[in-house]
């Protein structure tokens, strides 16, 4: 039991800390030798330990630097990353309301294609129609020539009552002198009878 | 619904339900079929959800006409109208709410009625129909209030101009009628077939669609579908479209319209048909735009088959829904 426990252990500690065993290691291995350097005996035999400890710890130096380092450049990539994501969603916000806005610019255009087009549609039917100069002349034209003949007319008219006055006269004196005529030849006639009487 | 019947069925008209997620639909067996839209058009859609959530028999005969008040669905067919409430539908409850007949001359002949549509400055409907009349019913109390006469055969599409207080009809005569519903009187009848550009005399001069839009009316049948402007009576553009339409639309600057043809043409106001878009049915009867919602504003067709195609995106065929 303790020996299957102890081999996952190590297993997830191989797994998760990688490098980290090997510091570990090093670290002990300092210790160790630390130790033995003080207990050691002779002057060249203390010196090279010496150097070497100088060494390891040289070296866990340099792996806590390096972490570190990591550790940095790990915190600044997340920035990174957030400023894109808010980057990103306000270009999609931006995005959304040019949507909208070209939506309604779209509408707006519709409408005005559709008014120009109702316009065209009513300026072909009136083009068929005459322009309205043209037939305001013409119709100033005709006035004018009815004007003139009723003028005529009128003349006319009247040249006829005049003749038809002048006749009447005329006939009416003739009526009356043949009346006249027909009294004096009726009285001639009944003269010779009353003449004897007279003279 | 065996093979054979989804084979021979044709759904006439849509509605697009209040709140905008449902949409009902008519066909020729007098049935009507609920959509959920929602579902339908969710990320996680399936093959389940392009199925009516609610399929019922409303009437004897065909549906040809539907709409959707604020809080009910009304369906004409087989020459009465039927109520439905949309909370009720989406429990799946199929009771009408009422039923309602227009006093028909002849009693022998039910005619049918082929077109609705909603007055809502005095709360009324107007129903045209094979009696070649118009009835309005005043929606509060039942009751039939009027009926416009004048048309010589029958009315095949209705549409209402609010401002105006006007309602037009197009009907199998060939006229489009405008009538003052106060006074109950024609104000103008406009002859289509009369007009050089738009008659067709090879299909006849009947007006089976159309539409109005402030100043404007599409109008379209047996003569080509035309663009008319209202103040001035007069057609301003004829589209150049091959077969027959049954109902076109307005939407932002373009025109939509179907008829016969395996497609949804686009046309522009001036004319030109800016594209044509192929969708399942051989013929069309009838499109919808659900301009009741934002998220589903999607077009609807149906016509000549078992299968609605729903576009999310005018320019194709995003996928079907199926009786």
């Amino acid at each position: 039991m303790g020996a299957v426990t102890d081999d996952e252990v190590i297993r997830k500690r191989l797994l998760i800390d990688g490098d980290g065993a090997g510091d570990d290691r090093r670290i002990n291995v300092l210790l160790k030798s630390f130790t033995k350097w003080c207990n050691s005996g002779s002057p060249e035999d203390g010196f090279t330990q010496y150097q070497r400890m100088l060494g390891t710890l040289a070296q866990c130096e340099f792996s806590m630097g390096k972490t570190l380092l990591v550790y940095d450049m790990n915190l600044r990539e997340m920035e990174n990353y957030e400023k894109i994501y808010t980057d990103i969603e306000q270009s999609i916000t931006s995005a959304h309301e040019k949507i909208s806005e070209c939506k309604k610019e779209i509408m707006r255009a519709k409408r005005i294609r559709k008014n120009r087009q109702e316009y065209d549609a009513l300026a072909k039917v009136i083009q068929q129609h005459p322009d309205r100069h043209e037939t305001l002349k013409q119709l100033e034209a005709l006035d004018k020539e009815l004007q003139q003949l009723s003028h005529i007319k009128e003349n006319v008219e009247d040249k006829l009552e005049l003749r038809k006055k002048q006749f009447h006269v005329l006939l009416s004196t003739i009526q009356e002198l043949q009346q006249t005529l027909e009294n004096d030849e009726k009285s001639e006639n009944e003269d010779p009878q009353e003449s004897p009487m007279d003279n | 619904m065996g093979p054979v019947e989804l084979l021979h069925m044709s759904v006439f008209s849509q509605s697009f339900s209040p709140c905008g997620r449902f949409l009902a639909a008519g066909n020729n067996y007098g049935e009507i079929a609920v959509f959920s839209l929602s579902s339908a058009l969710s990320p996680e859609a399936s093959e389940i959800s392009q199925k009516p959530i609610l399929t019922f028999t409303a009437h004897e005969g065909p549906v040809f006409s539907l709409l959707s008040t604020d809080t009910h669905l009304l369906s004409a067919g087989n020459g009465e109208i039927s109520a439905w409430s949309w909370t009720e539908l989406t429990k799946r409850n199929t009771k009408a709410v009422w039923t309602r007949r227009p006093q028909y001359k002849s009693s022998l002949e039910i005619p049918e009625i082929n077109a609705m549509v909603i007055n809502p400055r005095e709360n009324s409907l107007a129903v045209g129909g094979g009696d070649n009349n118009i009835h309005i019913m005043d929606l509060e109390s039942g009751v039939f209030k009027s009926v416009l006469q004048g048309h010589s055969d029958y009315v095949h599409c209705l549409s209402i101009r609010e401002r105006e207080g006007e309602i037009l009809s197009g009907g199998e005569d060939g006229t489009v009628r405008i009538w003052d519903y106060r006074t109950g009187q024609t104000v103008h009848s406009i002859e289509v077939y009369k007009y050089e550009d738009c008659a067709r005399p090879q299909y006849g001069k009947w007006i089976s669609c159309l539409t109005t839009d402030a100043e404007w009316m599409l109008c379209g049948g047996g003569p080509s579908l035309s663009l008319w402007h209202l103040r001035s009576l007069s057609p301003t553009s004829v589209f150049p479209l091959s077969g027959c339409q049954r109902q076109a639309a307005f939407y932002q600057d373009l025109i939509l319209s179907v008829g016969e043809g395996q497609f949804v043409s686009h046309c522009l106001m001036s004319g030109e048909v800016k594209s044509l878009i192929p969708c399942t049915p051989p013929s069309l009867n009838t499109l919808a735009i659900n301009t009741n919602s934002t998220e589903h504003r999607v077009l609807t067709v149906g016509g000549s088959s078992d299968q609605i195609d729903v576009f999310t995106n005018l320019s194709y065929r995003a996928f079907s829904l199926s009786f």
